[in-house]
């Protein structure tokens, strides 16, 4: 029975995650192309209108399609970060944080220690994922201005350490009220990419979390 | 050179000022004005009062989202009443309210050149419910921040 839930989750995960780049590369190589021809096209006729009104009317309207444009761009980084898999998980996840600052005003410390290794894109996509989730977290509930990541890449083995000095949890309360979803999210995709979640924290001292990866060469 | 700082520290200023009015007028814990980049869509919190912390100075909302996202967006006040219930979209869709942990917040827009290009908000970290009156003095004090808008968006 285990196996099967086990099993279940996996593939609705993966599905999930397939669907998910689907729709962020169709938004990426289709959408966003055909916003863009029209961007130019317009941009085009305005060079050639004369009257006043309509030159001011076809610049509305191009402001209002490269906005859309950038709104369709931002949507589908959000989505599937590409550079996931062109520049890997450490590149991605600083380019996340940066985004992560500007959006929670939260700042990020992110640091390397050891050689980046390649990773499969379905351990990377796992790990990407539950950094954003515990990243999140803090800035839903630990009521703090900074945090820390850390990469610790091993000869087999990438440990990564999320950590804050926010306001921390029982995390024995938090299960006893059934509040522990993004957790248990995070030690499913971790396990699925078959890796480990250890979780630190107390009331008033804090959160670390650590994803911990057996990399095979 | 330095006559340009002071000028724009005289503005900061007042705009600091109509915050801390408005904050004093209507008892809330937070007051702040964001402001849509001259260039560009972007929006940002120039100028807060009652803050618990200094996120907002680096917090960018993008157009339509967030409580001044979609208040510039669509040109028509907001009210949240108790964050995060019935909210529209996600929680993190509205990092003020994190980042300032209210719990009540009300925003209207602020107008420049007759088109939405700000916010006025205002919160409260409890419950709280806005009587008419507060309606009214949030409008009066609306109009005093947007006769700054001209200085500010020369200035920027």
């Amino acid at each position: 029975m285990e196996l099967k839930d086990v099993k279940g989750s996996t593939y609705i995960i993966e599905s999930q995650e397939e669907e998910i780049k689907r729709i962020a590369l169709e938004l990426h190589e289709g959408i966003s192309q055909n916003l863009y021809s029209l961007y130019t096209g317009l941009e085009f006729l305005r060079t050639g209108v004369e009257q006043d009104h309509l030159k001011d009317y076809t610049k509305e309207m191009s402001d209002l399609v490269s906005r859309t444009l950038q709104e369709v761009r931002l949507l589908s980084v959000e989505l599937y970060p590409s550079t996931l898999k062109t520049l890997g998980l450490y590149a991605a996840l600083k380019s996340y944080i940066k985004l992560f600052t500007s959006t929670f005003g939260i700042i990020i410390n992110i640091s390397t220690v050891g050689n980046e290794m390649e990773l499969t894109e379905q351990k990377s996509m796992a790990i990407f994922r539950s950094c954003q989730e515990a990243l999140i977290n803090i800035a839903k509930y630990a009521d703090t201005s900074e945090a820390t990541v850390h990469f610790t890449w091993e000869e087999k083995r990438l440990k990564i350490d999320i950590s804050d000095h926010g306001v921390g949890f029982d995390l024995q309360e938090i299960i006893r009220l059934n509040k522990c979803k993004g957790i248990a999210a995070m030690k499913q995709r971790m396990s699925i990419a078959g890796g480990e979640l250890c979780l630190f924290s107390g009331e008033g001292e804090g959160t670390t979390v650590s994803f911990i990866l057996t990399i095979q060469k | 050179m330095e006559y340009k700082e002071e000028q724009v520290q005289e503005l900061e200023q007042q705009f600091l000022l109509v915050c801390d009015q408005l904050r004093q007028q209507l008892s809330c814990d937070f007051t702040g004005v964001a402001l849509q980049k001259i260039q560009g869509v972007d929006i940002t919190w120039p100028f807060v009062s009652g803050n618990r912390n200094q996120k907002y100075k680096y917090i960018t909302v993008r157009y339509g989202k967030g409580i001044a996202g979609r208040v510039i967006a669509s040109g028509s006040p907001m009210e949240i009443v108790q964050f995060p219930d019935n909210i529209i979209g996600k929680s993190t869709e509205y990092p003020i309210m994190l980042a300032e942990k209210m719990i009540t917040a009300y925003a209207m827009p602020l107008l420049w050149q007759g088109s939405p290009k700000g916010a006025l908000l205002i919160g409260y970290r409890s419950k709280h419910r806005l009587e008419e009156n507060d309606y009214v003095n949030l409008k009066e004090l609306g109009k005093k921040v947007e006769k700054l808008l001209p200085l500010y968006f020369a200035e920027n």
